[in-house]
This record gives structure tokens, C-alpha cells and sequence, in this order.
């Protein structure tokens, strides 16, 4: 920041006030994490004595707790990004259909995992989160061959909500008659992070940060549209190039989430909510906390759900909802009561 | 036909010739031809669906047109888009808004055109940023969120933030939207500021009252220019009258040209 | 005996067969009633000849009595024996061709007790039983009931089925080898992992079988796991029930699983999963493919 004494220093306080917050809660959600599994609750210091349990944190609850970080942040981002470039309060990372490609992708792949054998041996190589993925970026592609380029918000929605049911309804044409998947995709729909190992993590990280860089250096794009798509031409803003790097970085950092834990709603929807309720600021730092938020709340999420019945596991994308949802409903009531709309 | 033969192509802000534009399958300009001089206000009025908007943006070069249009000499697609947004500010009508950000960062996005890439706001910007929510008396809740504000609170931060980019010249369409009268009447004081400063200004008003507060004021009726003349010309106001139909009458009262409903 | 009992013995004879003669002569045709899963009584005036089936396992245990012939109509996932795939396919269990069985004028059809179907088909004046084997003592129980309704008796009907099945299903057992006995099995079911309990259909078998089962009854008959659970209860066998997770992609941390490091992983193939996951009357078949695995691959 440059050596004038803003004029406003008590936003850009609570800024670095959440920011603060966000990663010390992720700290205490990490050692939190590693304690808990199969068995419940157990104390680290337990842990150094047994071998056994030094691997399991090593290999399983470490890397799933981070990748539940990663994620989440990856959903958080991409939850600013598309309210910002649809304008749309509403908006969530799987508008463009990246939610029902990636299922496709994974419906697909566990087919011919039981069909061919040839087919079987590749997919075991790419792995089934390379299928989902896939689904995923041909479903943002497919959209906006429909949408005909970025340039029409409303067709660009439009073209998402089309490709995402009519995939939706082949996954489900599928799974109708390969009932025994069905179980299997459920678990995909309501998201896990029983499959996130270290390999996913060290790629979910780099994508984070690409992504977040990409953003936070186009961020100012999405202020100017915030103000209109004509008042952010006249300030200078290329749009249509911004619009498709924008779009690229939506679909890239959404498909790799949901390639990896599977559809975990609301974390993309709710974070950015969740940051503006505490700090009105522009969407260069909103993108920033947005992503610190989403990480932590699909942390706090997925330990619940592996602790409140183990060792069972609940699907983690119950739990965002209801925490997810839960504060957001909250927020409402307190701003009805003020008559502010959120 | 327009009178340009008194104006030396030296001060004209901008110079339309020829402009054609269509919204959709319609043809809503037709054949106009506009100069616009420099370091004076120039108010564009006309009836409902003149195109005076739509006017108001081929001249900003925010949507296509036929033609040529030249701002302060320069033709406007020879011009690199941020050099454009340099010279030249415009506020439109009905814009959305961006409830979730501050008075203050609102005004600061208006610095855009002069930002480098990823450098955060400097010193000047600042500056300029201050000087424009003081110009709009809107620098005492600069901290609050433009959702919070009233509609006429939310017009003057979004007047700040056209001000903020301290252009040459400026494009406003229907700045006086949910100004009550106090407020309007600053506007008016504000324009004619910049215009002594030496910035031109160019508004479309549907308030006629105010409109003939300007120097020059062009007429405007089904996407043709019918007149283009001084604000105090009795031919200006002949041609006011007739535009609405003969609805209006031209009066003066305190030192102001007052156009009243003829009932 | 004396003077006395001599005519009370005859009127005896004589009274109670008149009295049969004079009930037979006057009773109604016997109606033919049955008291499906929901709790529902069903009335029939004879016993069906024309069968609709909606539910793999109840196809098969209406061809393992002998009746394979009364059936018009199957849903696409029943696939045995090989004499039902000719027969045209009425849609599945969630989505029936509610038409198509109409159009054939069953005299009942068979559901499991999840369909949607059961309102419509009885609205439109079809008679449906509603029968869903989910434990061993369900697959007996489902026996007797259709024993009932295809009106075989019990001795030679769904009893002395079940008396095969139940032999064969020991027989599997005892041929375990004392080393495939003491092992721990964990049988995955579906990727999440969801596992089968113990007290699961496929679970009793193989408390049938003499193993022990990683999974707890407490936890519930298809419970999804932590996979961190399996990685500490570091089961001997692995099995794998749905053919879709052929070349297993296993979860992240298994590695360590002794199962896992030596391989002792059996995948059943399209129609030996099909026989394993089903309870019917292909049950004893299942114990024995279970056994085979678990002699195959125990340590």
C-alpha cells in the first residue's frame, strides 16, 4: 500500500481482522481434523505411541483434512468469481454445468470400469477423478459453444442451466439402468473426502493457486461490472478477453474440486455471502477472504461428518448445508429485522 | 441542419458525422450529424424514445454505430479503449449498482482508466477520489455501503465516481435521477464549474427547466438532431416547443428560462 | 365296552362325518388368501396362473419352485435362469411399464415392497403382492408365502426348498479349510465405501460360513465407512460385491492393509456378483462363491 494514510483505514482493519480469524480457525480446524476418525475423538499425543495410528494421520486423515481446506477454498473462489460475473447474488460455481458434467464423467468412468476390462486398466491409470474432471471442462465447453462466446451474461446462464439438467438427466438415464452405481453415485452427488490423497492435495494446491492469482489479478474487472457492462466499458475494461479468462478460471478451479471430493453444494454460494456480512470491500480481497471462508467452512463440515457418527460417515455435503445454510438464514432474520435487504 | 461554422475545429469536443444505430433489428439514429464544442455544457433533450441515450452512448463508444465519430480530434476506434476511458467519463441511467461496496470504493473505481494493471490506488487517486465525494457532499458516509443509501445518496456516489475520473470531457445520462431539488440545484452549480474549469460537458435531461441551464442545447425528436443552438436563442426555444408538441411554453423568471406546462 | 359307549363311539364316527360331508356340500369355493409384506390381504379365487414379476429375487424363487411356466411378464433386472430372458421386459422396479403390464391381464404381480407401482396397478383393478427378502429368515419366509400363493404345499414346496438351500449353504461351510475359517473378511458393496454389516443378507452368510465379519451388526446393514476403519481392522480378505469396481481403485492409506499388500482380493464377475448380492433362492450358490474366494485368497 502506498505511504498515504488511507482515508479509510477501518475497512481494510477488518479485512485483515477476518483474514486473521479465517487462518487461525484453520489451524485449530487442521489439529482438530487429524484427531478425529474412525474412532471418534483421540488425542495426538495418543497417537505417538502406535504406529499404526501415526500412519492412518500421515496417509488418510492429514491429506483428507487439507484437501477439505483446498477445496473449500477452490469453491470459495469460484463461488466470488460467478457472483461477480453473472451479477447474480445467486450465483454458484456449477452454473455452467460443471456439477452434472463431472457427474457424467464419473458415471461414465465406473461403466466401463465394469464393462471393459481395456477400458478398466486405463482408467485405473488416469484415475476416476481424470473422468470426472474431463465431464466437467466438456460441460463448460458445450455451454458456451450454446451461449455462442461470453459475451451475453443471460445466455451464458441460460446455456448452463440447459447443459446442466439435460446432462443431469443422462447420468440419470444411466444409473436407471446400472442400478448397482446408483450407491456409488450418491456418494459422488452428496461429496466426500474419502478419496483425497496427497497426490490430489499437491494438485488441488496448485490450482488454488493459479486460480487465486488469475482472479485476484482480473478482480478489478469484476468491480467495474458490478457498476454495469457499459459504465465498465467506458472505464476502459477489455471485457470480452476478461469475460473468457474469467469463465477459464471458474471452470478449472470448480472442476477440480468436485473431480476430487464430488458436489459439495452450498460452500460456493454461501462463502462469499458470509465474507460480505462481516466486511464490505472490493472483489480483489473479497475473492481472497471468499476462498479463506469456503476453506474453512468445508473443513468444519467434513470433520463433523466424520465425527458425529463414527465410524460411519455422513456425506459432507449434508453438513455444508445445514452449516452453510443454517448462518445464511440467520442473517436474513437479523436483516429483516433491520428492513436492509442482505 | 446543426450551425457549425462558428465553432473552430480546435474546440470541439467531439465531431459525429454521419451516425447510424440500431438497438436489436431497429434503426433508432438516423443520419446524425453533431459537434459538440469543447469547454461548454450541452444538453440533449428530446421526447421519450428520441434515442437520446442511445445517442449519448455511440458518442461514448459503447456500442456500434456507422459513421464517424472524433473525440477532441481524435477518431474514436484509432483510440486505445483505457486512452478512451482517460478522456472521456460517462454515467448512465438505470445502471445497476453494486450494492455490496462502500461510498468510497465506489468513487475509486472512477480511477480505473488511470491505474496501472495491479498497482493499488496512489496518492492522486486518492486525491481525486476525495475532491469528487466532496463535490457530491457524499464524503461523510464514504464507509458506507452503497445498499444502505437512499436512491438519491446512491445517485450522488455514483456522480463521484463519473467525477473521479477527472476527464476532459463528460457524457451524463439523467444525472439528476432521484436528486431532490437542493441537490439538484448543486449539480447544476457543478457543471458549470467544470465547464469554467475547461472540461466540456454533455447531459441528457429530461427536466427541460434544467436543460436550459446549459450553453448549448440540441434537440432531439424520432433518432434525428431537429435543432442545435445556444440556450438563450429565441430559435432554440421555438424549436424546444415544437418538439413536445407546443405542450411547453419558454418563459424567464429570475434570470432562468423556464419551460411551463401549457395547459 | 360297555352297552353304553358302543353307540356313543358310532354316533361319534358316524356325526363327525356328516357333519364334514354336510360343511363340504355347503362351504363356498375355497377363496385363496394372502397376507403380503405390507401387511396387506390379498384375495384370490384360484391360485394365479398368469405372473407379473418385478423383483429379481422373487423371479427366481418362483422358477426355483417350479413354476417358471405361469410367468408372463419380468422387469429388466431379473436375468435367471436363462428361460425368463425371453420374456417381455415390464421396465424395473422404480420406473414400470405400468401399460405393458396391464396390456398382459396378470392374474397378480409380484413387487418388492419399495415399488411405486403398487397404487397405480391396484387402481387400475391389478391384484399385487408385495413381497422384499432382505435377511436369510426373509428368503424362508418369502418361500412360504409364494408356496402359499402358487398353491404348492409346504412339505414338497417352499419347505423342502428351503431344506436344499439351507444344506447346501452348510455344505459350503464345512468345506472351509480351518485357515480360509479364521479369517476377517470385509465385503465392500459400493465405492464410499459402503460395507456389508453383519447384519446385513450377504453378512449372515457369511456368519454362515463360520467367518467373522470386520463390520459390526451395531453399525447398521450397509453402513458407509470412514475408511480409516478398514485400514484399522486390517481384514485378512477383501471382497468386492459390485462388478463395477473391477480393477479397484483403492482409497487413499489402504496401501497398509494386509489384504490389499498381498492381494487377497476377490472381484466377482458380472453374474457371480449378481448371485451374491441377491437374497434368493441362489443363496447357497452365493455361500459357495463366497467360500471358494475365501479358500482362494485366505492367508
Amino acid at each position: 500500500m502506498s505511504a498515504v494514510a488511507l482515508p479509510f483505514p477501518s475497512q481494510h482493519r477488518q479485512v485483515l481482522l477476518l483474514a486473521l480469524v479465517l487462518l487461525l480457525a484453520s489451524v485449530a480446524l487442521l489439529l482438530l481434523g487429524v484427531s478425529v476418525g474412525s474412532t471418534g475423538f483421540e488425542s495426538v499425543r495418543n497417537m505417538l505411541d502406535d504406529a499404526q495410528a501415526l500412519q492412518i494421520v500421515r496417509e488418510i486423515r492429514l491429506p483428507r483434512t487439507i484437501g477439505a481446506w483446498l477445496a473449500g477454498a477452490l469453491l470459495g473462489l469460484a463461488g466470488a468469481v460467478a457472483q461477480g460475473l453473472f451479477r447474480n447474488p445467486l450465483a454458484d460455481p456449477y452454473l455452467l454445468g460443471s456439477a452434472s458434467g463431472a457427474m457424467l464423467g464419473e458415471t461414465c468412468a465406473l461403466v466401463l470400469l465394469g464393462v471393459s476390462p481395456l477400458a478398466a486398466h486405463w482408467l485405473v491409470r488416469i484415475g476416476l477423478t481424470s473422468a470426472a474432471f474431463a465431464g466437467a471442462m466438456l460441460a463448460v465447453l458445450l455451454t458456451l459453444l450454446l451461449a455462442k462466446g461470453v459475451q451475453h451474461t443471460l445466455r451464458l446462464l441460460l446455456a448452463g442451466v440447459v447443459v446442466g439438467v439435460v446432462l443431469g438427466a443422462v447420468s440419470s438415464l444411466i444409473l436407471l439402468f446400472n442400478p448397482n452405481l446408483m450407491q456409488a453415485m450418491q456418494s459422488f452427488m452428496l461429496g466426500s473426502t474419502a478419496f483425497v490423497d496427497w497426490t490430489a492435495c499437491a494438485l488441488m494446491a496448485s490450482v488454488l493457486t493459479v486460480s487465486l492469482i488469475a482472479a485476484w489479478m482480473m478482480s478489478h474487472v469484476l468491480d467495474g461490472l458490478a457498476l454495469g457492462e457499459s459504465t465498465a466499458q467506458s472505464l476502459g475494461l477489455r471485457l470480452p478477453q476478461m469475460r473468457v479468462a474469467l469463465v477459464a478460471v471458474l471452470a478449472l478451479a470448480t472442476g477440480t474440486a468436485v473431480a476430487q471430493t464430488g458436489l459439495i453444494a452450498f460452500v460456493g454460494l454461501a462463502a462469499p455471502h458470509l465474507v460480505r456480512s462481516v466486511v464490505k470491500t472490493t472483489h480483489g480481497r473479497l475473492i481472497v477472504l471468499s476462498s479463506l471462508m469456503g476453506a474453512v467452512l468445508l473443513m468444519a463440515a467434513d470433520i463433523l461428518a466424520r465425527w458425529l457418527m463414527a465410524p460411519q460417515e455422513l456425506p459432507v455435503g449434508v453438513l455444508t448445508a445445514v452449516l452453510g445454510g443454517g448462518y445464511l438464514l440467520w442473517l436474513m432474520h437479523r436483516h429483516t429485522g433491520r428492513g436492509a435487504g442482505l | 441542419m446543426p450551425d457549425t461554422s462558428s465553432v473552430a475545429m480546435d474546440s470541439v469536443a467531439i465531431d459525429a458525422r454521419s451516425i447510424r444505430a440500431s438497438l436489436g433489428n431497429v434503426e433508432v439514429l438516423h443520419d446524425i450529424s453533431l459537434t459538440l464544442p469543447a469547454a461548454r455544457w450541452t444538453s440533449i433533450v428530446g421526447p421519450n424514445g428520441a434515442g437520446k441515450s442511445t445517442l449519448l452512448k455511440v458518442l461514448a463508444g459503447l456500442l456500434p454505430y456507422r459513421g464517424e465519430v472524433a473525440l477532441l480530434g481524435r477518431p474514436l476506434p484509432a483510440m486505445r479503449a483505457r486512452e478512451r476511458a482517460q478522456q472521456l467519463s460517462w454515467l448512465g441511467q438505470n445502471e445497476s449498482s453494486a450494492d455490496d461496496l462502500t461510498a468510497y470504493d465506489v468513487a475509486m473505481l472512477g480511477r480505473l482508466p488511470h491505474q496501472a494493471w495491479l498497482a493499488p490506488p496512489s496518492a492522486q487517486d486518492h486525491a481525486a477520489v476525495e475532491r469528487a465525494l466532496h463535490a457530491t457532499q457524499a464524503w461523510d458516509w464514504r464507509g458506507r455501503a452503497l445498499g444502505q443509501l437512499s436512491g438519491g445518496e446512491r445517485q450522488r456516489v455514483l456522480l463521484a465516481r463519473a467525477l473521479a475520473v477527472e476527464a476532459q470531457v463528460l457524457l451524463m445520462d439523467e444525472p439528476l435521477a432521484n436528486l431532490d431539488p437542493p441537490h439538484q440545484a448543486d449539480w447544476l452549480r457543478m457543471a458549470r464549474k467544470l465547464v469554467n474549469a475547461g472540461k466540456t460537458v454533455v447531459s441528457v435531461l429530461h427536466e427541460v427547466s434544467f436543460a436550459l441551464h446549459a450553453d448549448e442545447l440540441v434537440v432531439m425528436a424520432a433518432g434525428r438532431v431537429t435543432h442545435q443552438g445556444a440556450c438563450g436563442d429565441a430559435t432554440t426555444h421555438r424549436a424546444l416547443e415544437e418538439v413536445f408538441d407546443h405542450r411547453i411554453a419558454v418563459h424567464q423568471l429570475a434570470g432562468q428560462w423556464l419551460a411551463v406546462p401549457r395547459i | 365296552m360297555n352297552i353304553l359307549s358302543y353307540p356313543l363311539a358310532l354316533w361319534e364316527r358316524v356325526g363327525v362325518r356328516a357333519a364334514l360331508l354336510l360343511f363340504l356340500a355347503v362351504a363356498p369355493a375355497r377363496a385363496l388368501q394372502l397376507v403380503d409384506d405390507r401387511g396387506v390381504t390379498v384375495t384370490f379365487a384360484q391360485s394365479p396362473q398368469r405372473i407379473v414379476s418385478l423383483l429379481p429375487s422373487l423371479t427366481e424363487s418362483v422358477c426355483a419352485m417350479d413354476q417358471c411356466q405361469r410367468l408372463v411378464g419380468i422387469d429388466r433386472y431379473s436375468n435367471y435362469p436363462e428361460s425368463v430372458r425371453r420374456l417381455p421386459v415390464m421396465g424395473g422396479g422404480i420406473d414400470p411399464n405400468i401399460e405393458g403390464i396391464v396390456a398382459l391381464k396378470p392374474d397378480v404381480v409380484l413387487v418388492a415392497t419399495s415399488s411405486r407401482a403398487t397404487s397405480r396397478l391396484e387402481a387400475l383393478g391389478v391384484k399385487v403382492v408385495a413381497l422384499e427378502p432382505k435377511t436369510h429368515a426373509d428368503v424362508r419366509r418369502v418361500l412360504r408365502k409364494l408356496g402359499a400363493l402358487l398353491e404348492m404345499p409346504d412339505a414338497t414346496g417352499a419347505d423342502r426348498l428351503w431344506r436344499i438351500i439351507d444344506s447346501s449353504v452348510s455344505a459350503a461351510a464345512q468345506s472351509l479349510s480351518p485357515k480360509a475359517k479364521s479369517s476377517r473378511v470385509y465385503f465392500e458393496v459400493s465405492r464410499g465405501p459402503y460395507a456389508a454389516g453383519e447384519s446385513s443378507f450377504i453378512g449372515e452368510t457369511l456368519i454362515r460360513l463360520g467367518v467373522k465379519n470386520v463390520v459390526p451388526a451395531s453399525l447398521g446393514p450397509f453402513p458407509k465407512l470412514n475408511p480409516e476403519f478398514v485400514v484399522r481392522a486390517n481384514p485378512d480378505v477383501i471382497m468386492i460385491g459390485n462388478r463395477s469396481m473391477q480393477a479397484t481403485v483403492p482409497y487413499p492409506g489402504w496401501g497398509s492393509i494386509k489384504a490389499v499388500r498381498e492381494q487377497r482380493i476377490c472381484v466377482f464377475g458380472v453374474n457371480e456378483s449378481d448371485v451374491v448380492v441377491r437374497p434368493g433362492p441362489r443363496m447357497a450358490e452365493a455361500a459357495r462363491i463366497m467360500a471358494k474366494c475365501l479358500e482362494d485368497k485366505a492367508p
